[in-house]
């Protein structure tokens, strides 16, 4: 079960929060996932450095194969969003949240990572408030540990 | 009586479906088409054999053969290999670098089609003026206008050429001699406000210039091999293109040779090359070219021909002037096709009549050109350039856009006015 691989001090913002509150929290505890929650706990979205960081690349990143032609960023290198941006609420950036129950299964726990494209996977307890957090690391090692 | 008023009736309401844009083009010249031949059949003045006979098939050939070039062209990376080439040319200068990837655009938009050009060249042309910290509106609104300037200069450069070029028999060296010239003024006009309407945002110099000298043109090119090889074919058809008149080739001919022989030597996966070929343009012309027949059929078309001979008492170079102008402001609000479309039976008839045609042709191509300039929704370049511009941090508004293009729209069909006041004879067969 997931609840015994999960960490269980998580990191998490309220859905009230601003953008800087979720990188300052993300710096400091030198994390890569925030849950967002409601008044109750619930995870209500999720902000990672993934989200944060789409501010800061090239526009048409996405509309192109490859960037190996560029050899130097340039100005990109030093592109910081703006001050307004970075006041607005957390909900602005936030992806749904993804959540598995304390007693999924590892290898269920794991096919949803992928699915979802997630590197951390949130876990709630029955009442669906927030009880910890799941890497891919954590998950795949508890697998693995268990073939030995 | 009947006839002529159904047909027209048919016509008029398909029209006004492709301009409302409430229905998907194609499906309107499908059903349109449709509509006609079962009018024709039931009232006795069209049927299938006629309709057959009215489908241009040299213009859908000539645009079947391009398409698949430039779908076998487009995978190598060579339209970012350019548009790196330029950039890194333009050693940081946001002159240079406006006035370079606005050439090359336009250079390839003159044989290959210009919406892939755009396409291609827009996302390269954004991250580079991100590198160098500069807004890429200006770049990109400029690709889209010069680019459809520079189409209306060869036969194969756009569709409203190809369509005029078939129906007038006119070749690749006509359209060399008569349009190139208008063109190359046209455009050095338009460049030159473009340079003026932008002017503040050109003058900041980018602080991070050497950014530009450290592009790599040669990672943009995906597969060189196959690069060299289809431009060595490409290469070879425009030679054709010049020469088709002398060896009696039709330009559908020489493009789906190329086509043919460019699939031979690289040997794509076919089926991946046929989805890109724009199959909805296709039946979009044909369908077009279906109802239009169907209006010359009823003689609804005479009658507009013998109007335009009683009414017309003014001098043929005014009346050039006006048809550039007329199709000009039709083209910037609607798609230029079913206006070039319907006017060419009418020129036709003009012809017939007695009228010289030859100087109302490079009238509608220069109207129906530059035109599109003008509004946002004028071209199908222009649309796409705005809605990449939609994923960046400047987006381009349809206001922002009218700022640009219509003073660009305004000067070039000044210039083609102007030339066509002075030069008429040029114009005349």
């Amino acid at each position: 079960m997931i609840r015994e691989c999960m960490k269980k001090n998580v990191f998490a913002v309220p859905v009230t929060a601003s953008v800087r509150d979720a990188v300052d929290l993300l710096v400091s505890r030198h994390i890569g996932l925030l849950p967002v929650l409601d008044p109750d706990r619930r995870p209500v979205g999720i902000v990672g450095l993934r989200d944060l960081l789409n501010l800061v690349l090239p526009s048409a990143f996405h509309l192109l194969d490859d960037v190996d032609f560029i050899g130097d960023f340039g100005a990109l290198e030093t592109y910081q969003p703006a001050a307004a941006t970075l006041s607005q609420p957390i909900s602005t950036l936030m992806r749904p949240a993804t959540v598995v129950r304390e007693e999924s299964g590892l290898i269920r726990a794991y096919a949803i990572m992928l699915q979802h494209d997630l590197h951390d996977l949130v876990v709630v307890d029955e009442n669906g408030r927030l009880s910890g957090i799941a890497s891919r690391v954590d998950i795949g090692a508890k697998i693995l540990a268990s073939w030995q | 009586m009947t006839a002529l008023v159904l047909s027209i009736l048919i016509f008029v309401v398909c029209l006004g479906f492709i301009f409302s844009e409430k229905l998907n083009r194609t499906i309107v010249a499908l059903a349109g088409a449709s509509l006609m031949v079962g009018a024709g059949k039931l009232l006795g003045f069209y049927a299938e054999q006629d309709a057959i006979v009215s489908i241009d098939w040299n213009t859908l050939g000539l645009l079947l053969g391009m398409m698949i070039l430039v779908a076998m062209l487009e995978p190598t990376g060579f339209f970012q290999y350019t548009a790196v080439w330029a950039s890194r040319l333009s050693r940081g200068s946001p002159v240079r670098l406006f006035v370079l990837l606005g050439s090359v655009t336009t250079i390839l938009s003159m044989f290959l089609d210009n919406v892939t050009t755009v396409v291609l060249i827009a996302p390269v042309t954004i991250l580079i003026s991100e590198v160098l910290g500069m807004s890429p509106v200006p770049f990109l609104i400029s690709e889209a206008l010069l680019s459809n300037t520079g189409g209306v200069a060869t036969l194969v450069g756009d569709p409203p050429n190809v369509l005029i070029g078939s129906a007038a028999n006119l070749s690749f060296n006509d359209f060399l001699v008569h349009s190139l010239p208008v063109v190359a003024v046209a455009w050095v006009a338009a460049l030159s406000v473009l340079l003026l309407l932008f002017r503040d945002e050109l003058r900041k110099v980018p602080a991070n210039q050497d950014a530009v000298s450290k592009l790599d043109p040669g990672e943009a090119l995906n597969d060189r091999r196959s690069a060299i090889r289809i431009l060595i074919v490409i290469g070879g058809a425009i030679v054709l293109f010049f020469l088709h008149s002398f060896l009696h080739l039709t330009p559908a001919f020489v493009a789906l040779s190329a086509a043919a022989t460019a699939l031979l030597v690289i040997r794509p996966p076919l089926d991946e090359i046929l989805q890109k070929v724009e199959w909805s343009v296709l039946i979009f012309f044909g369908g077009l070219f279906v109802i239009v027949g169907g209006l010359e059929k009823s003689g609804a078309l005479g009658q507009l021909v013998s109007l335009l001979e009683t009414g017309v008492n003014i001098p043929p170079v005014l009346f050039g002037i006006l048809l550039i102008w007329v199709v000009a402001g039709l083209s910037a609000v609607v798609d230029n096709v079913p206006i070039t479309i319907a006017l060419i039976p009418v020129i036709e008839g003009l012809g017939n009549a007695g009228i010289d045609p030859y100087p109302l042709w490079w009238a509608l191509a220069f109207g129906a050109g530059f035109g599109g300039n003008g509004t946002i929704i004028g071209s199908t370049a222009n649309i796409v350039v705005a809605m990449l511009s939609e994923k960046t941090r400047n987006p381009i508004t349809s206001a922002i856009w009218v700022k640009r293009g219509l003073p660009v729209m305004i000067v070039t069909c000044v210039v083609a006015s102007l030339i066509f006041l002075v030069a008429y004879p040029w114009f005349t067969k």
